[in-house]
């Protein structure tokens, strides 16, 4: 008999049941299959161990600095390079090194620092629950504010999804035209939970996820998009989804403006009829 | 079509070489790797700070001793890293020590760096690596409760496309961290 196909492993390795019943029986008791299947097992652990992987932290600024004091690297280098870890691709670093000074130094703000300002929106305390991909499987990590820290739950209640939807572009950023995303909305007995991927370049600046009204001005942010370009995001309690039943991705200059860029990337509508009354039917937090 | 990366490759490659705007590169790359371990480490910022700096200052005025042939550029940071935090967290424990002795309170056993923290920011590390859409594809994977089928029709990608992503995506984590983590 031939061994189990590769795909079959690797979705087994993430805990599918994928294959037909000959395939469980050979890995069983064929040992590279079943060595094959614990080492992709051992990631799988590893990822899923205490919640989301994507958590990776950008240095502030001055410690490049520090470095390049510290070697005598070109000055010049250091903002390129500060940006570069801050977010743009290693290639876009490349392209962008011989020309520094100009653009680069457009961006002397780490994402985080320019966020500190963005405190108040729309006259609406903001829900700082920026968090990896997560709240959808046991263990949240998540980071409040950026420095407060990492507070880890033991178990996620139970949600139920509510509804999944595609973002797009819109025709009117045609620069956007290749970028895609996914906005999972799921609820528990006391709110509901927005997660969103998105599919997009790196930029300079940073993706930020809103909830547009009706009328096409209102709207409620919902914070920013991690390096991975995901997050998740809690409904303010209260919420007229009926009514902010959009779901948008801008992109933000770091400008420390707390308003919407006007550059949004991808769009997608809630189906009304599923979302029933406001962001969760538990009391205010 | 987006801007892919530099490959690891071609950073350790300018490195090793010694050129003049490698460390710029070496940092844009690994900065966040490094920082995260720290941070992640010793908690304070300004200590994972002073760590970050040091580990890259070292690199730089060691890099003769890195073999490419003998392991990567992030594996040899990820090791000088390790070192770093261990030397803040003794001198952090001496300096308890006296604190703690002074005050007539019991001394403390040092906190290691640990290994699964390391490994779980490598892992993080080569997932940002990921070209974007093979990245959504295995944190959904990883992270949301969708199967693969699931995952496809979410993303309107193809199931081929989806399955392509897992399986390579999987191998791809797996051989870095026996590459660049401690426990494999």
């Amino acid at each position: 008999m031939s061994h189990t196909d590769p795909v079959i492993l690797a979705l087994r390795a993430l805990g599918e049941a994928a294959g037909a019943a000959t395939d469980a029986g050979h890995a069983a008791t064929c040992v590279h299959c079943r060595t094959e299947l614990a080492r992709l097992a051992e990631v799988v652990e590893l990822a899923r161990r205490d919640g989301p992987g994507e958590f990776l932290e950008t240095p502030p600024p001055q410690v490049w600095g520090q470095i390049a004091a510290a070697v005598g690297a070109d000055p010049a280098a250091m903002i390129s390079a500060g940006n570069g870890a801050a977010g743009a691709a290693g290639a876009e670093w490349a392209a962008t090194a011989g020309d520094s000074g100009g653009g680069a130094a457009a961006v002397p703000l780490a994402g985080r620092r320019a966020r500190a300002h963005r405190h108040v929106k729309q006259g609406r305390p903001r829900r700082r629950l920026a968090v990896a991909l997560a709240g959808l499987a046991a263990g949240l990590i998540i980071g409040v504010g950026g420095t407060a820290g990492v507070v880890q739950l033991a178990k996620a209640p139970a949600t139920r999804v509510v509804a999944q939807i595609q973002l797009s572009p819109l025709p009117e950023f045609p620069q956007w035209q290749g970028a895609a995303g996914t906005a999972v909305m799921r609820a528990t007995a006391s709110q509901q939970v927005i997660a969103v991927a998105l599919h997009a370049p790196r930029r300079p600046g940073f993706y930020e996820v809103w909830l547009l009204a009706r009328d096409g001005v209102s709207m409620i942010s919902l914070g920013e998009l991690n390096a991975g370009h995901t997050g998740t995001f809690i409904v303010p309690p209260g919420t007229d989804l009926r009514n902010y039943s959009r779901v948008d991705v801008s992109l933000q200059p770091f400008d420390g403006s707390t308003v919407h860029s006007k550059t949004s990337v991808v769009r997608g509508s809630l189906p009304v009829a599923a979302l029933g009354g406001g962001g969760g039917s538990g009391p205010a937090r | 079509m987006w801007v892919d990366q530099v490959s690891d490759g071609d950073v350790s490659g300018a490195f090793s070489q010694g050129r003049p705007d490698a460390l710029a590169l070496v940092y844009a790359r690994f900065g966040p790797l490094v920082y995260s371990i720290a941070t992640r480490s010793l908690g304070a910022r300004s200590d994972a700070e002073d760590v970050t700096q040091q580990v890259f200052v070292s690199a730089w005025r060691s890099r003769d001793s890195f073999d490419p042939a003998r392991g990567t550029l992030g594996g040899w940071l990820v090791t000088i890293t390790r070192n770093k935090v261990a030397d803040a967290l003794r001198e952090r424990q001496r300096e308890s020590r006296v604190l703690l002795q002074a005050a007539g309170a019991g001394v403390r056993a040092p906190v290691a760096p640990a290994d699964q923290v390391v490994d779980k920011i490598v892992l993080a590390d080569e997932l940002a690596q990921l070209p974007q859409s093979q990245r959504l594809v295995m944190v959904l994977a990883f992270y949301s409760d969708l199967t693969h089928d699931q995952i496809a029709q979410a993303l309107g990608l193809p199931l081929g496309t989806v399955k392509s992503h897992i399986r390579r995506g999987l191998q791809r984590l797996r051989s870095r961290l026996e590459a660049d983590g401690v426990a494999y």
